[in-house]
């Protein structure tokens, strides 16, 4: 097999814009916490960028990708990334160097557990956070991964489509936040006292750096520099900007003005639901995404706040749901025209492929559930989950990490 | 035009033509919290 420098140069290109993401969602977390909290939203994006960046090359890599064992996890043949060199794997990119598209696939496990930490925000200790981050990629991401793209996966032999992530970064994240935030219960004073973001310009900054990351996120998922990457990153923008728009007329008319951090927000559901969809559909279906993104996960945070969950950050309304809706849309709009080696979807005359994206969608929301309660149990056993009620009121950023966000500022 | 393409229609003439019925204005203005921009230096060990 010929490596192609153009696709290996996109790949690695891409993976470094997916690496943005993990920082970025730090701030765009940050922001929307109160400012005794900051320091530590950012530092648990910032820590599991190092943490899973060290688990994927020890093990997780090999879990999620090396050789099927019963189609449901990758054997350990690639442990330390043993037999993962630089000659393309036919299986996964036959253009690129096997260890291309490994640190590509970093940095998707990398994001993902990162997304819950949301759920959680300014309650949980951190060695807890620690813990519970390293066995949930252990045991929920790697095993959904080869799910959905491992080579002889069960899910990928059924013709499950996810192009980028929808069922296995989005779902099983936000599914899992939910859970967390069951699990660990209310922030003192939820529902009593009004939370405010704390910095909503650093929430917008936050947006717009996923925003371009995410170009790598689902154009780098083509894994080629050519056509379908360009389809990618056209429909990527095209959702993500309805969405955008129509969250923000949403909330206009709900609130009665235009909200900033909802433009944000929409932004990220946009982008959450159109990633399992971004290399199967065309521009018209990213319009119909977008905006079917916008209502539904709007709608998803007026039933979040009616049932009272402290789904601190809402990674269950976005990404829980969006993902959910991304991945059945996915079965509603995919075209040949636009990935010959997929299927069509429903109004393509497939309507096959809905049912298959529905056990995905299913399987996904089931493992998600079982296995982060089970893991939140276990951690719990070993490290309280949550911190001192003194420790909480007096903000995370001191308690835990003892430092200040802002010198000078008053912490609350 | 395909099934898609009317869908996407109606969903950007929803939309569209939405912002012609919202609110010219806020419903209420809350007033702004204003909090001191001055900072003092944080100390750092050389």
């Amino acid at each position: 097999m010929k490596i192609d420098s153009g696709d290996t140069a996109w790949v690695l290109a891409s993976a470094a814009l997916v690496m943005l993401m993990t920082p970025a969602l730090g701030f765009f977390y940050g922001g929307l916490v109160r400012r005794k909290n900051v320091l530590s939203t950012i530092m648990h994006s910032f820590f599991i960028l190092c943490l899973i960046s060290v688990q994927w090359v020890l093990w997780g890599y090999s879990l999620a990708f090396g050789p099927d064992k019963f189609h449901i996890i990758g054997g350990l043949e690639w442990i330390g990334l043993n037999n993962v060199g630089f000659t393309p794997n036919p299986d996964y990119a036959p253009t690129i160097p096997h260890q291309a598209f490994m640190v590509f696939q970093m940095m998707f496990a990398v994001i993902t557990p990162a997304l819950i930490s949301g759920a959680f925000a300014e309650r949980q200790r951190f060695k807890a956070f620690v813990l519970f981050s390293l066995l949930w990629a252990t045991f929920v991401y790697d095993p959904i991964a080869h799910w959905v793209w491992g080579a002889g996966g069960w899910l990928h032999q059924l013709g499950a489509l996810d192009f980028a992530g929808g069922t296995v970064v989005h779902i099983s994240s936000g599914v899992s936040a939910l859970v967390a935030a069951l699990v660990l219960g209310r922030r003192i004073g939820f529902g009593k006292q009004k939370v405010e973001p704390h910095d909503a310009t650093m929430t917008v900054l936050g947006a717009a750096l996923l925003w371009f990351g995410w170009f790598g996120f689902n154009a780098g998922s083509a894994l080629g520099a050519g056509a379908l990457a360009t389809s990618a990153f056209v429909v990527t923008n095209t959702a993500t900007a309805m969405a955008a728009l129509t969250w923000m007329t949403v909330s206009w008319w709900h609130k009665k003005q235009p909200s900033v951090i909802g433009a944000a927000a929409g932004a990220v559901a946009g982008l959450v639901a159109i990633t399992p969809a971004s290399g199967f559909v065309n521009v018209m279906g990213a319009i119909v995404i977008g905006f079917g993104a916008g209502v539904v996960c709007y709608l998803a945070i007026q039933l979040r706040e009616r049932i009272h969950v402290d789904d601190a950050l809402d990674v269950w309304a976005v990404h829980g749901i969006g993902g959910t809706w991304g991945a059945l849309a996915t079965g509603l709009f995919a075209t040949v025209a636009i990935n010959s080696t997929a299927a069509n979807g429903l109004f393509y005359g497939n309507p096959k492929q809905v049912l298959i994206q529905l056990l995905a969608i299913g399987a996904a929301w089931g493992w998600a559930i079982v296995g982060t309660f089970i893991i939140l149990k276990v951690v719990n056993l070993f490290v309280p989950l949550r911190v001192h009620e003194d420790e909480e009121i007096l903000g995370l950023d001191l308690s835990q990490h003892g430092e200040p966000a802002y010198a000078s500022i008053n912490a609350n | 035009m395909d099934a898609t393409t009317v869908i996407a229609v109606i969903c950007s003439v929803v939309v569209f033509a939405g912002w012609l019925v919202l609110p010219h204005s806020p419903a209420t203005v809350k007033p702004a919290v204003v909090v001191s921009e001055e900072r003092e230096p944080a100390r750092v060990s050389a």
